[in-house]
């Protein structure tokens, strides 16, 4: 195991986020790259109350507690940003989870979004739902919101598989406006086909960066973009150095 | 004192747990051997603890099966009648386990015969919801990238059949996963591991507070 080379890796990183916060405190905004998959995210918002449906953003199997924790996060992130202008639009999102570590701060998201808006009363714990705790029965329970209910806009943003396909075929039959963050190779290729935007690898933790504005993510962000430069530049540097030693 | 018990308490709570979790994993054996040892043995600990916060949490998310479903039927809300067989069969699924134990046979028998079975069956439909999400893509979206995702899609599925005389097919198939699919995967894998690293790294120094009130 190359652990110098993670520890290295997770100080530099430290650093440079804490630098980039306090920096990012001040002066100008920090200017991102586009990314396509976000940026009609919000407006989709307001198509789906104007067509009288609901907003269903599917978190996917991970939990708090495994690798697919910070995916999940993640995921959350966009919980925040869409269920604010879902709520301020008075459509009422439902959130499905695959892991029950992830229902309580789903909920806890959920109804400090209702909070912010001074609308505690509208808040329904109901709305997050735990489905299945296997990831192929989760997938099929979330298809079953997806087609049953009203819903007129689905969002998968977590941790998914090859079964998030599941999901996304019941989004397709319905003709629903579909997005999609996933990091998984599996779960890319199987939403490529019936998702109108999907973010693919990294682009999964730039969702709050994009979907909330909020500096302390765009300075991340920054970061992040930083540091995969960095990395690219020792993996050519590495396979010059190879060539050239023979 | 609110903002303390909401904010600075829970802030503080993550980044000492994350913190000692990661060092235990990451600190090498050269150096501080001991303090290794020890962080080693808190690592272990709070694992465990989050282990049993997990446990009350299936806890919580059976409550939140029953409230959701029960209300469906209670209120004979549409597909009622779903969730009312979802109810009957998280009901008898309890009965095996409480009356012949965890690793009784009946409990085994119901794992085998009835749950292994409905996730085979669910988990073989992703194949058919893949051919035809292939089969929408060229009806909806006829772009370069659409034809150039199925003709992959389809070298690589004909090469994976053993065909004969199709050899030099099996040799394209070859090449795509284990060239440009290759590098593809690792370049995401690569960005995905950097992106979970800024992550944690936010909900370590407080940026990110998904646990916080504030």
């Amino acid at each position: 195991m190359h652990i110098e080379a993670i520890l290295l890796l997770t100080l530099s990183g430290l650093v440079l986020v804490a630098l980039l916060i306090l920096r990012g405190r001040r002066g100008p905004r920090p200017t991102i790259r586009p990314l396509p998959a976000f940026q009609d995210l919000r407006d989709e918002t307001g198509r789906t109350a104007e067509r009288g449906g609901t907003i269903h953003i599917a978190l996917g199997s991970g939990g708090l507690n495994g690798e697919d924790a910070v995916s999940s996060l993640a995921g959350l992130q966009m919980v925040e940003a869409l269920a604010g202008d879902a709520i301020s639009c008075s459509v009422q999102p439902i959130i499905t989870v695959g892991d029950p570590t992830l229902l309580p701060l789903a909920q806890d998201v959920l109804r400090r979004a209702y909070e912010r808006r001074g609308l505690t009363e509208r808040y329904n714990s109901d709305q997050v739902r735990f489905v299945a705790p296997s990831p192929v029965a989760y997938a099929a329970g979330a298809a079953n919101v997806v087609a049953a209910e009203d819903v007129t806009t689905n969002v998968m943003a977590g941790a998914f598989g090859a079964e998030v396909s599941l999901i996304a075929d019941a989004g397709a039959r319905r003709t629903l406006p579909q997005l999609a963050a996933v990091a998984a190779p599996c779960a890319i290729g199987a939403l490529y086909p019936t998702t109108d935007h999907l973010a693919v690898g990294e682009e999964l933790y730039a969702a709050g960066a994009y979907t909330t504005g909020e500096r302390h993510y765009l300075v991340s962000l920054v970061a992040q973009d930083v540091l995969r430069v960095v990395l690219v530049l020792a993996i050519l540097g590495a396979a010059v150095l190879a060539l050239v030693g023979g | 004192m609110s903002r303390l018990v909401k904010q600075w308490i829970p802030i503080l709570i993550a980044t000492i747990t994350g913190l000692v979790v990661l060092a235990g994993y990451l600190l090498p054996n050269q150096l501080l051997t001991y303090y290794r040892g020890r962080l080693t043995e808190w690592r272990d600990v709070l694992v465990e603890w989050a282990v049993i916060v997990a446990a009350f949490a299936f806890a919580l998310g059976l409550f939140n099966i029953l409230r959701v479903h029960g209300g469906r039927v209670v209120h004979l809300r549409k597909g009622w009648f779903y969730s009312l067989v979802l109810l009957l069969a998280a009901l008898v699924a309890w009965i095996p386990p409480v009356l012949y134990g965890p690793s009784g046979t009946q409990t085994q028998q119901m794992f085998d015969y009835v749950i292994g079975p409905l996730g085979a069956s669910l988990a073989a439909l992703v194949a058919f919801t893949l051919a035809l999400a292939a089969f929408r893509l060229l009806r909806a979206r006829r772009s370069t990238g659409a034809v150039f995702f199925i003709l992959i899609v389809a070298v690589v599925l004909l090469g994976s059949t053993p065909f004969i005389g199709m050899g030099w097919l099996a040799d394209a198939r070859d090449w795509i996963v284990n060239v440009p699919g290759m590098a593809g995967g690792r370049g995401l894998l690569l960005g995905a591991a950097l992106g979970t690293m800024i992550t944690a790294l936010r909900v370590f120094v407080g940026s990110d507070r998904p646990h916080s009130e504030f």
